[in-house]
């Protein structure tokens, strides 16, 4: 069994600050994190490696401080970990970025064998696209499955996979190569630890591919491959936290306590239009 | 392809646990002697979490690291100290212009980082973001360290934990500290260009300055401010007694958060013209140690077993200011000396480890321990942050400020010390008392 596991290393948004003044986010001196949907997609690979034997390769495309992440990867005891990363692949977005890591699939394929199964957590908090696990199984054109909770190897070339979705769960059994998203929190991602992280070092179990080693078009990754454009941004005001207590009758009477207090300030009745109602004030 | 006979890397002649500045000298020193090194932060990065901007003394890292001048990030050679008497918005300011380069400014995790570089260079392993739990001891000798579920032996463990002495405390070497030998360091970071500093501060290119405040800014908390000239920043801040500070609240005599009290220091008229149109990058806080003598564990070594660094209280705290990390790297140096001896004695006992207690002692670090013993009674005494810097302001009031006549300066005196109901004998004896810890 070879699992890929695909991480991202992003801005910690709980700790980014809106600057009210320029209408940015500060994103200065906010420290990068393992996209935290990622851990369960590790903890999964990492138990049908221990499971069924194998070995988990985890991969990132991104700026060269994401080793730190890939660290965190291989301290949980993934067995190996590439970081691809190179100036021209800059700016990308889903799907030059998808792009560039299903031909790192390729050769992973090429160098090390073939690949049981890809895996991705279901989206990341700082875009929350959840485009990144779909384009690259159609890069691949191989299968893919999304929410997913449970997997299990039943033979070598077929893994039973369990999505649960609001109103029942579904199973399913697929032949691999595939490629599966991991629903958020689904597993409780296991910790760090030393030994690893001193046998990764040791072992030098850090790997870094750059364009050299991929030899893409350049037309086809970074900001050159990338069609997406974004439109317009609006910023969403930051509204102090006030603390008030209120005792309703029932549930009817309490949303229309919230909504009466929402609409009476101004900022939130901004917000309230804008999301919900799509209105433009 | 999963490698099946993994080489079990579970073993090291050395392990330190906390990579400050204490934690990368050992593992430089030791490394470098030929050991084999494993270096633990928590922390991402080595020095992380050390937030401040400040001043480091030159002369004992140079000691270790010759090419320190040429290749630290230090950001600028202290050329000038001052020293102010703050009491409302008058101000009273000594200076002080040095010859030589005896300390720098420096932002810490970037010194700290450079230190951690400087050990993996002569070959030892840094490992961050783990968190070490415990120390093992195993009939009286330390066997190793232990993270979660993996223990790594070690002959040698180095204690280069820092204040929060967590692994020493379980092993009962010492004890939790009590909020009267604490206090809090609070900062902010100012960003300004690094003409403007210079312009500002009356600073050749490349020349810094070191700044400490005394009076009601810290509205009668025992304590102090700070501004030290950065590159292309300042860093100001308090340190506060938190013990006192605690008392305070509890009386009613204290009403405002500390965050106001920074935020005053840097509104305060005197002094928010040098970082005009300035913004704050990056505040925080962080606590230190007080008395030195007073925070020292019992014994800093046991057979396997050295405490360096602030973990062994090696830290002069003067009331305003804190200066830790030549002390820090100076114990650990002695630490590092006392381990290759032990090593060509046979083995790392509690006997051959003891010569590092005994180093301590005969160092510089001890002697400034013991110059500023008793320097905290002085400074936790209110006469100091209330009275004095009261006074001073207003015999500078009564000098400078009179429209038609100037007063002697006995008069001044006299006259202040009436006023503000002191009486001299008084001012000379904590006078007497102060010179003296000094
Ligand atoms: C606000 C403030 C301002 C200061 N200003 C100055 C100044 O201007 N000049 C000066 O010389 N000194 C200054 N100091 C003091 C100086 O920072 C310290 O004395 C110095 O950092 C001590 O070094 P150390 O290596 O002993 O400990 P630390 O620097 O505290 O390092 C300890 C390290 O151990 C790690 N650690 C702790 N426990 C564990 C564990 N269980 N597992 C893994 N890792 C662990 C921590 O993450 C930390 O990185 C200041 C201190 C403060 C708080």
């Amino acid at each position: 069994m070879r699992i890929i596991v695909g991480i991202k290393w992003v801005p910690n948004t709980q700790a980014v600050r809106f600057d009210p003044e320029t209408g940015t986010l500060i994103r200065r001196g906010v420290p990068s994190i393992v996209n935290p949907h990622d851990l369960p997609a590790i903890e999964l690979a990492l138990r049908l490696r221990d499971s069924a034997g194998g070995e988990v390769i985890a991969i990132s495309m991104a700026p060269p401080p994401a080793v730190k992440g890939l660290e965190l990867a291989l301290g949980m005891g993934v067995d190996l970990a590439i970081l691809v990363t190179d100036r021209v692949y800059a700016g990308a977005d889903t799907l030059a970025t998808s792009y560039v890591l299903s031909h790192t699939i390729r050769k992973i394929e090429r160098e090390y064998g073939s690949v049981d199964l890809v895996i991705f957590g279901q989206e990341t908090i700082d875009s929350s696209t959840a485009h990144i696990p779909a384009q690259v199984a159609s890069w691949l054109e191989w299968p893919y499955i999304y929410y997913v909770r449970e997997a299990r190897i039943l033979d070598n070339k077929v893994v039973r996979v369990v999505r649960e979705l609001e109103e029942y769960i579904e199973e399913y059994e697929l032949e691999t190569p595939a490629v599966l998203g991991v629903a958020m929190r689904s597993l409780k991602p296991r910790h760090v630890s030393l030994s690893n992280k001193i046998r990764a070092r040791f072992e030098k179990k850090l790997i870094i591919w750059s364009n050299n080693d991929l030899k893409l078009d350049t037309r086809c990754v970074g900001l050159k491959g990338s069609p997406t454009i974004v439109a317009k941004t609006i910023d969403m005001p930051e509204v102090p936290r006030r603390k008030e207590v209120y005792k309703p009758r029932d549930a009817r009477d309490a949303a229309r306590w919230i909504i009466s207090r929402m609409l009476e300030d101004e900022k939130l009745r901004e917000l309230l239009q804008r999301t919900l109602w799509g209105v433009k004030s | 392809m999963r490698v099946l006979i993994a080489m079990v890397r579970d073993r090291f002649d050395i392990v330190i646990v906390g990579a400050g500045p204490a934690g990368c000298t050992a593992a430089y020193l030791l490394a470098k002697a030929g050991f084999s090194v494993l270096l633990v932060d928590r922390g991402r990065g080595a020095g992380s979490k050390l937030l401040w901007g400040g001043k480091a003394y030159a002369q004992p890292l140079r000691d270790i690291w010759p090419e320190l001048d040429r290749e630290a990030p230090i950001h600028r050679w202290v050329s000038r100290d001052r020293f102010s008497f703050v009491w409302g918005d008058r101000v009273l300011t000594l200076e002080y212009k040095l010859g030589r380069k005896v300390a720098f400014t420096v932002y810490l995790p970037e010194l700290v980082s450079w230190m951690a570089r400087k050990a993996e260079s002569v070959g030892a392993t840094f490992i961050d973001e783990v968190v070490i739990d415990e120390i093992i001891v195993r009939d009286g000798v330390v066997y190793g360290v232990r993270s979660g579920n993996d223990i790594i032996r070690a002959n040698v463990v180095v204690d280069a934990e820092g204040i929060n002495r967590m692994l020493l405390e379980k092993l009962g070497l010492a004890s939790k500290p009590n909020p009267y030998s604490l206090s809090l360091g609070v900062k902010e970071v100012l960003s300004l260009d690094s003409k403007l500093i210079e312009e500002r501060f009356n600073l050749d290119k490349g020349e810094g300055l070191a700044w400490l405040v005394a009076g009601d800014i810290t509205k009668g908390i025992p304590g102090g401010g700070f501004i030290y000239t950065m590159r292309d920043s300042i860093s100001i801040g308090l340190v506060l007694s938190i013990g006192h500070a605690a008392d305070m609240a509890e009386k009613g005599l204290l009403k405002e958060h500390v965050s106001s009290l920074v935020e005053s220091f840097r509104l305060h008229p005197y002094f928010r013209v040098y970082w005009r149109e300035a913004d704050i990058i990056e505040y925080g806080g962080r606590m230190a140690i007080e008395g030195g003598l007073s925070y020292m564990p019992k014994k800093l070594y046991t057979n396997g077993l050295l405490v360096v660094g602030d973990a062994a209280g090696l830290l002069v705290n003067t009331g305003y200011t804190i200066r830790g990390v030549d002390t820090a790297v100076t114990s650990a140096r002695l630490a590092a000396e006392t381990i290759v001896e032990a090593h060509n004695k046979g083995g790392f006992t509690e006997d051959n480890l003891r010569a590092y207690e005994e180093k301590i002692k005969r160092s510089y670090i001890y002697k400034e321990l013991v110059e500023h013993r008793g320097i905290e009674d002085v400074f936790r005494d209110q006469f100091f942050f209330t009275k004095f810097p009261a006074l001073a302001t207003r015999i500078g009031a009564k000098l400078f400020e009179s429209d038609y006549e100037e007063p002697s300066m006995l008069r001044a005196l006299l006259d202040s010390a009436r006023e503000e109901d002191i009486s001299i004998l008084r001012i000379i004896y904590k006078l007497g008392r102060v010179a003296r810890k000094l």
